[in-house]
């Protein structure tokens, strides 16, 4: 009974709340785009026609994707907390699950932005 | 708190066993549909990433095609429900905890329960048709 609670711990609880009223906007929106508006045949040309159809979606998705970036990374964290890692391991498991995620947010934001601008 | 590391999958088990509520269940299921949510991100970032990745719009095209097959969109029946149960679940414990209502949390996740399931029949009304368009 002895265990502290992780430093940082409030933070993480806390932003995972706040980020996740954040992607149920953001996902509502990405699905009702995706499956009740738009054709259900995808391509290039739809996804991009569809893409630079307004200047919000670029805002829109680098939002959107740091956003659920960390929401899974810290998902991902609190599961792995509940097997409880020493100390060692566990701030290895964690500097990992950041590097990765910083990663894809610069890969997702380059894979929108190709998206974007081609033929715009 | 316990002290033996039960394993992966025994801990589920384990935590059901112990306090099987409608708050463990809720608990596991977020997981698990949380757990679907994170491993789903990689191949759908490849995907949409495959013109970056390629620089051809051919490959982007390929890629697309592949994953608009009737096996694939009967996954996104079950990639909807996997989203609208942890939309859902997260937003009554998050309701539970920012209006500290813990006390009223059993009826908000059963409101959530049934907003789930009228969104999965809505779901499975418009997404049969696509499975069997092919």
């Amino acid at each position: 009974m002895d265990e502290k609670v992780g430093v940082g711990g409030a933070w993480g609880w806390f932003l995972q709340r706040i980020t996740g009223l954040f992607l149920a906007f953001f996902l509502i929106m990405h699905l009702k785009v995706l499956h009740l508006t738009s054709e259900w045949h995808l391509d290039f040309k739809v996804v991009t026609d569809r893409l630079q159809a307004s200047g919000w979606w670029g805002v829109f998705y680098i939002l959107f994707v740091p956003i659920a970036v960390f929401h899974g990374f810290n998902g991902a964290w609190g599961v792995i907390e509940d097997y409880r890692p020493g100390k060692a391991s566990g701030s290895g498991i964690k500097a990992f699950l950041w590097v990765v995620g910083i990663l894809l947010c610069i890969y997702g934001y380059l894979a929108i932005n190709a998206l974007l601008r081609k033929g715009a | 708190m316990y002290n033996k590391k039960p394993g992966i999958i025994g801990h589920y088990f384990h935590e059901i066993n112990r306090n099987p509520n409608t708050g463990t269940w809720s608990w596991f299921l977020h997981r698990i549909a949380g757990v679907v949510l994170f491993l789903y991100l990689f191949p759908h970032f490849l995907v949409t990433g495959s013109y970056f990745l390629t620089g051809s719009t051919e490959k982007f095209d390929f890629w697309t095609k592949a994953v608009q097959t009737p096996l694939f969109h009967f996954l996104e029946i079950l990639l909807i429900s996997a989203v609208a149960f942890h939309l859902l679940n997260g937003l009554s414990v998050t309701i539970a905890d920012f209006f500290l209502m813990t006390r009223k949390h059993k009826a908000i996740q059963w409101v959530s329960i049934i907003i789930f399931i009228a969104v999965m029949v809505l779901t499975v009304v418009m997404f049969v048709p696509r499975v069997l368009a092919h």
